[in-house]
């Protein structure tokens, strides 16, 4: 058996605990409340009228250019985590190293910022 | 010990139902939320297996960002709310082709492949006790495998300018805040005192 587990077996109590008490509310008002279901009450109801369109309107593409670059940057801080610590065995090599990983993306966030990317019209 | 063992059961039941779920729902916005359980339940496994720094990048990178990006996917497709049965059996044929394939490549994995343990055991770091999961990768990842390192720079360098150029899109029309040219701006060059002869224009 892994010795890390046993470090992590507070969250799985609590993940227990989150289980449990939020199946005791939704199980609870399912059970205990009066329920009268209707039709009507489900429809759509904007100011007397039948909607007009769809809810469900497309997103603008530049949403999806902000995922995206969210996750680029995210993962080079994800590579940072492990250099920080073991910084002082890996020394100057590995040091350089990460200067270097750091250089190209940041040649990345130049060209990002010079053409516009994150602006918003 | 046991409890592991159920704990994995218990986690993979649960990624394998949500996977079905992922293909099988209706809505395409709760197959990505099927989709964030299942990587839940991946990272609740590697905590298992031990690999700690895994599971906690899973749930940042996986859930923190690829499946915001999914939601923002299938929010932008515009996609309808077709019943299951009629597409399921016009995709069935390339799905199943494809299904067999990485069945028959995992049995070939699993019952052709042998493990060398000479190449685990020559490794300059090995699973110590005295060093904890992260650190043995940031060990090794820095300077023995730096091809690597750089090249997952390289690669991400390339797909944050394959997004840019494929997505931004200025309309030249939009007017844009330019702050050096509103700082220059005095008064001698926005205001001109103009004569004008009683019944002209300009």
């Amino acid at each position: 058996m892994n010795p890390i587990i046993l470090d992590y077996l507070p969250i799985l109590i609590f993940i227990g605990v989150a289980i449990v008490v939020s199946a005791a509310l939704m199980g609870s008002s399912f059970i205990l409340a009066k329920s009268n279901p209707d039709n009507e009450k489900l429809s759509t109801y904007e100011c007397g009228f039948e909607p007009f369109e769809n809810a469900r309107v497309k997103f603008d593409i530049r949403f999806y250019l902000v995922a995206i670059l969210f996750i680029i940057f995210d993962l080079e801080v994800a590579f940072l985590f492990p250099w920080a610590i073991t910084l002082g065995k890996i020394g100057v090599f590995g040091y350089i190293s990460m200067m270097i990983f750091l250089a190209v993306l940041t040649v990345g966030f130049v060209y990002e910022w010079k053409k516009g990317a994150l602006e918003w019209d | 010990m046991i409890v592991v063992s159920l704990l994995f059961y218990l986690f993979s039941f649960i990624m394998i139902a949500s996977a079905f779920m992922v293909i099988l729902s209706r809505n395409p916005v709760h197959s990505v939320l099927f989709l964030i359980l299942c990587f839940f339940n991946s990272a609740g496994i590697f905590l298992i297996l031990g690999a700690e720094f895994l599971a906690f990048i899973l749930v940042i990178v996986y859930v923190g960002a690829v499946a915001v990006l999914f939601l923002f996917v299938v929010m932008m497709l515009d996609v309808e709310f077709k019943s299951i049965s009629s597409t399921v059996i016009s995709y069935l044929p390339i799905g199943l082709t494809i299904g067999v394939i990485v069945l028959a490549e995992l049995m070939l994995v699993l019952f052709t492949w042998k493990r060398d343990y000479s190449v685990t055991d020559n490794l300059s770091i090995t699973t110590d006790k005295q060093y904890s999961n992260t650190e043995i990768i940031g060990l090794v990842l820095y300077t023995d495998n730096i091809l690597f390192f750089q090249l997952a720079g390289l690669i991400l360098l390339a797909s944050m300018i394959g997004a840019i150029v494929l997505t931004v899109n200025h309309r030249p029309s939009a007017k844009r805040q330019d702050i050096n040219k509103q700082v220059e701006r005095d008064a001698e060059s926005s205001i001109k005192n103009i004569d004008m002869k009683p019944g002209s224009g300009i």
